[in-house]
């Protein structure tokens, strides 16, 4: 891509601008990777490492307690269980919804359209803790939401804030840009002719979706959907903010065990299930990632 | 397509009305309290606007120092990251060395670690080496934050600029600094300056460095506006956000002239 497109002939003298070349490379990103490696590699392994490490008289041995006391702990469980339901509900609801705004983005243009799209990036520019701040005062009790359903003479609303409809409404909010962004990118390539010729030969909307234009989206949307799923289930301030005290989305569980209650060792136990659990997700969203490189080539 | 007759677009207009209450509506509602003096329910709008809570907040030494300390962490973290990041993006984009693509991915790959489950294992850690309610230490944390924002961006931005440009400085026999400095810099400028801002408003922000290893000593702007968030007078938090968020945000527009949709994807793998 670059250098590489020397002429040949010039063999020593390239020979040593490579090494030098390669010598320059290397120093000039040793400074973030390490960054990585200590704030990201080391503690992640010794968290593990620590987690095994069980008291008994006199010193510690290597065992599982730790993790037999978390699931021996039908609160822990619970929380664990009702971040992960409501990751992946807030997941594909957000991704759907983005499915819904990028398809008809794909075929109107127009004013309304730029509108729609504009809206839709909106959030990218709304930090967490805003957006959480404000969904309370929309959403909750006497909040604008219900006052406007009122002038309309809707009456008997019913606040999501502080249940577990809260911090999804959160969620779903926070994830409408990005999967926006790689689906109408996907949904760009494929061509008015290619939709038009299958019309003409018969193929219903549906059949459209599912044989011309999904297949174009089918990474894009994988990517999106990991990439929301490791966001919502580490998630801190939206469930903080607008969900219910029990049960705990992990993210607060964890700042509680480990700020409020000084237990810095169940609080490891908990990060490391977290870490595993998002290890399938983010182990796939590597992968797909990795194809993509190479298909790019 | 486009040979299809007009007519209203009711379908669209259903969409932009739904999209524009659920997106601009929670917004609005805290811009209307940041101004609102009396707003009691069941009345649509406030029956008193005023800037009474803007001097209150702003004359509290205990809303103005967190600002302070967030605006100095973000700063001292985001600039340290631009420094060792904006290098390594250059390296990535124009050099060729061993393991080249296995690094670059590998900053892609940060993405897949749960952030608030990495936080705990070095807040953990911190505890230990006595960095946990420092400055120092939160700056740390922050700068890796950052690193996600200013490799990928800066990376594309390098890439982007044709090597025929530089190689033509080369030829004239301008010195690699020299046709860095003239020629590369200048065009690479408005993606780093927009990969700074971006990095830069999304750690001022960010709630879970600051909780776990900085607080309780370190209180940064989000920790006060998550603690006001649950006061009685509504008006204080809403205040914070409006007067905190409403720069960023305008900042955050700038920089999109200078940032494709599909650069933002392009970051995250996409």
């Amino acid at each position: 891509m670059t250098s590489d497109a020397n002429p040949a002939g010039r063999s020593g003298a390239v020979r040593t601008m490579h090494l030098k070349e390669n010598l320059a490379g290397l120093a000039l990103v040793a400074a973030p990777l390490g960054l990585l490696l200590v704030l990201i590699l080391l503690p992640t392994v010794s968290m593990v490492w620590n987690t095994f490490q069980v008291p008994v008289e006199g010193g510690t041995v290597t065992g599982i307690a730790r993790y037999q006391a978390f699931f021996a702990d039908s609160y822990s469980v619970a929380n664990l269980r009702y971040t992960l339901i409501w990751t992946l509900i807030s997941c594909v609801t957000a991704l759907a919804i983005s499915l819904g705004i990028s398809l008809y983005l794909r075929f109107s243009e127009g004013r309304i359209a730029t509108m729609i799209h504009a809206l839709s990036l909106f959030p990218l520019f709304v930090p967490a803790i805003i957006i959480s701040y404000a969904l309370v005062r929309f959403l909750g009790p006497n909040g604008l939401l219900q006052l406007l359903l009122e002038q309309v003479g809707i009456t008997g609303y019913r606040t999501p804030y502080l249940t577990p409809i809260g911090p999804f409404i959160g969620f779903v909010w926070e994830n409408i840009p990005l999967p926006v962004l790689v689906i109408t990118a996907g949904l760009s390539q494929v061509s008015d002719h290619a939709i038009e010729a299958a019309r003409d030969l018969g193929a219903g909307a549906w059949r459209i979706l599912f044989e011309i234009l999904l297949p174009q989206v089918h990474r894009s949307l994988l990517i999106a959907f990991a990439l929301i799923f490791l966001g919502v289930i580490g998630a801190y301030t939206v469930p903080y903010l607008l969900g219910p005290p029990a049960p705990e989305m992990m993210g607060v569980f964890m700042q509680r065990t480990l700020g409020n209650l000084q237990r810095p060792d169940e609080a490891q136990v908990q990060a490391v299930i977290l870490m595993v659990l998002s290890s399938i997700v983010g182990g796939f969203y590597i992968a797909t990632m990795l194809r993509g490189e190479v298909g790019r080539k | 397509m486009k040979a299809r007759r007009k007519k209203l677009p009711v379908g669209g207009i259903a969409i932009l009305l739904a999209m524009s209450l659920a997106m601009v509506g929670p917004i609005l509602s805290v811009i209307i309290w940041a101004f609102a003096v009396k707003w009691r329910y069941p009345n649509l709008l406030p029956t008193e606007w005023g800037l009474k809570y803007w001097r209150i907040m702003l004359g509290r030494d205990t809303v103005i120092e967190p600002i302070l300390t967030s605006l100095a962490l973000t700063s001292v973290a985001t600039t340290m990251a631009a420094l060792i990041c904006w290098p390594a993006a250059y390296a990535f984009a124009r050099l060729q060395f061993p393991g080249r693509q296995l690094f670059l991915f590998s900053f892609i790959a940060a993405n897949a670690v749960p952030k608030f489950a990495l936080f705990v294992s070095i807040a953990v850690v911190f505890l230990n080496l006595n960095l946990v309610g420092t400055f120092w230490g939160v700056v740390v944390v922050q700068m890796l934050s950052a690193v996600l924002f200013m490799i990928w961006i800066p990376t594309a931005a390098f890439r982007s600029i044709p090597p025929a440009l530089e190689e033509a400085g080369f030829d004239l026999g301008a010195s690699h600094l020299r046709v860095f400095v003239m020629i590369t810099l200048p065009q690479a400028l408005p993606a780093l300056a927009a990969s700074y801002v971006l990095a830069f408003v999304s750690i001022l922000f960010e709630v879970d460095s600051a909780l776990l290893i900085g607080a309780p000593q370190i209180t940064t702007m989000p920790l006060l506006l998550l603690s006001l968030s649950a006061q009685v007078i509504v008006q204080e938090a809403a205040v914070l956000c409006v007067m905190i968020w409403v720069p960023c945000f305008a900042l955050l527009l700038l920089t999109r002239r200078f940032m494709s949709s599909k650069g933002i994807a392009q970051g995250f793998g996409a």
